[in-house]
């Protein structure tokens, strides 16, 4: 029983993080932009796609696929950012009209992006190669699986490189600018579209490098992947807190612990069921996250 | 006209129910991912009273009204204080708790020698109230497209209304028309029940256009589709959501030249749209205009 709880506990961080990467991602673009980019996912899913077409044509080395998801997912997040993103600027509509806008215009891409992935592979199902073939690594009763270590040690790494980013470099600075005063960034001579251009497709590489890991880690690609991707990513990032590095990685965690051990006691529509209620419960609780909860902070507004 | 062009038509009018629903609480300034939710409800509750408990359909309609309205009036009192992003997630979370519950509805009985009623996963069929008592297609299709204009009527008529200016303005400035006396948590809970309702309504159709339901067609796909037919058609009036069903529905699934590419061309052409019109193609702009012309002639 302990150590069933114990794998159960293991199992879940390691899926989680997988959720907190995503969530990585999704919180760049909303950290900075305050709008909510629901074409993420599609675009992962389209770089997947690309590194499977790459695959069956070329069998190329492992690395060689994992740089033509995050192309292929990159390209694709530029181009939601120019076509929903880039046009609506504040000049014209108020600040929620063009968030809405942007939304929208992102759910249309999201369905175009999808449509586009099958209708270049149609098959329902698409074997993707592992990223490692051993067994699992032993840890005394426990087993962990070495692909999802990796997938925690890159949301480690992603979480501080991007705190370092942020915070120590002039690119960081000029994103901080733009966060806090739009108008005050361009006239210091901030490019502000092009620090835009920049975060998404940093935001977008992101997924790209989650969305390698996962389908090489479920070693299977299925149109299911954009709304997957969609949906965890933005379900962890309201877990942790909007707008919160640190949030989204706690979020992530607390996702995949909580579906872990909920599909263990009563199976998978339940930990479906439990997922939703835990995130409806802390929006109508505690919107600011988790992460406030630690931090003791009274709730930011978005 | 053929079968096909009636079937596509209902579809159209059946979803501009929903469209509709979302529009509501988009004016009330507050964007839901979740009006999917009710119009399952609205489709079980109906649903289950005409097959299994052997109402007639308007009986079940009334019922499935109540019970969406009650059970948008839940999901709204948590969550009715937060704003943008935060409502649209919590809607969606309480819609996928719903869709989940259907999920795990198990309740049948037989009927006729047939088992009849919600199965889990694989859906509840035989809703053939509107088929046993011999509606044609363009029957049910003028019944259908009466309701709606019934509804649409109530819309033109509390946009005139002080009712209809206190949801604007809630929508636009919650703090203003605080300001101004009005009870805004109250308000937006009435619309909340009211857009629930409608929605249910929607479902209570859908389900005897159909007569086959199951928890899939309730997914976040068709809410996030209803509430984008309302931005895409404009948010100046009711006709806006309809425009927009009209657009997805009406011309991409019936049109077969799109064969396939469907999706590719309408994702492109609503961001492509949404550079031009942001706030879609009947916005208030064009409404007041319309408005003008008319009372000059």
């Amino acid at each position: 029983m302990a150590a069933d709880f114990a794998q159960n506990t293991l199992d879940g961080v390691m899926l989680g993080s997988a959720y907190a990467l995503l969530a990585l991602g999704f919180t760049l673009i909303f950290g900075v932009l305050r709008r909510a980019n629901l074409a993420y996912g599609p675009a992962i899913m389209l770089g997947a796609y690309a590194a499977t077409w790459v695959h069956l044509s070329f069998r190329p080395g492992l690395f060689a696929l994992a740089l033509v998801t995050i192309a292929g997912a990159t390209l694709a997040g530029a181009y939601v950012e120019r076509l929903c993103f880039a046009p609506h600027g504040r000049r014209t509509l108020s600040r929620d009209a063009a968030a809405i806008a942007s939304m929208v215009g992102s759910f249309a891409l999201w369905m175009q992006l999808e449509e586009l992935a099958t209708l270049w592979l149609p098959k329902h199902l698409y074997t993707f190669p592992p990223l490692y073939d051993g067994p699992p690594l032993a840890l005394g009763p426990l087993t962990v699986r070495v692909e999802y270590l990796a997938m925690l040690a890159c949301a480690a790494a992603a979480c501080f490189g991007l705190h370092w980013l942020l915070s120590r470099t002039r690119f960081g600075l000029a994103v901080r600018a733009v966060v806090d005063q739009p108008d005050a960034a361009r006239l210091a001579g901030v490019n502000v579209p092009r620090v835009y251009l920049a975060v998404f497709a940093l935001a977008s590489a992101l997924g790209g490098l989650a969305g390698y890991l996962i389908v090489a880690a479920h070693e299977q690609v299925t149109p299911m992947l954009g709304m997957w991707s969609t949906l965890k990513g933005m379900i962890a990032m309201m877990l942790g807190g909007l707008g919160s590095l640190p949030g989204a990685v706690i979020g992530g965690l607390a996702l995949g612990l909580l579906e872990a051990h909920s599909q263990w006691l009563a199976g998978p529509q339940y930990r479906d069921l439990v997922a939703y209620l835990l995130l409806f419960a802390l929006l109508a609780c505690r919107p600011a996250g988790l992460w406030s909860l630690l931090r003791g902070r009274e709730p930011a507004t978005a | 006209m053929d079968e096909f062009a009636f079937g596509v038509l209902t579809n159209i009018a059946l979803f501009s129910f929903l469209a509709l629903s979302a529009y509501l609480l988009l004016i009330a300034g507050e964007m839901s991912f979740g009006q999917q939710a009710f119009f399952g409800v609205g489709a079980y509750a109906a649903g289950i009273g005409t097959a299994m408990w052997g109402w007639p359909l308007p009986l079940a309609a009334a019922f499935a009204m109540a019970l969406g309205a009650g059970a948008a009036w839940l999901v709204g009192l948590p969550t009715i204080r937060l704003r943008g992003l935060y409502f649209a997630m919590a809607t969606l979370a309480a819609a996928e708790m719903f869709r989940i519950l259907f999920e795990l509805l198990h309740y049948r009985r037989e009927i006729d020698g047939d088992l009849v009623g919600p199965d889990g996963t694989q859906g509840f069929r035989g809703i053939r109230w509107v088929l046993e008592r011999g509606f044609e297609p363009h029957e049910f299709l003028a019944l259908v497209t009466a309701i709606l204009a019934l509804v649409l009527a109530g819309f033109a008529l509390v946009a005139r209304s002080r009712l209809g200016a206190r949801i604007r303005m809630v929508g636009e400035d919650p703090e203003l028309a605080a300001v101004f006396g009005v009870d805004v948590a109250r308000l937006k809970l009435g619309v909340v029940a009211a857009a629930g309702a409608l929605a249910a309504l929607g479902g209570a159709l859908y389900a005897h256009h159909n007569t086959y339901i199951e928890p899939r067609n309730f997914d976040i796909m068709l809410g996030v589709h209803s509430l984008a037919y309302g931005l895409i058609g404009g948010l100046g009036t009711a006709a806006g959501p309809l425009l927009g069903v009209l657009i997805d529905i009406g011309l991409l699934e019936s049109l077969r030249v799109f064969q396939g590419w469907r999706m590719v061309v309408f994702g492109g052409l609503v961001a492509v749209l949404l550079i031009v019109r942001p706030r879609g193609l009947l916005d208030e702009a064009v409404v007041n205009r319309v408005k003008r012309a008319m009372s000059t002639r």
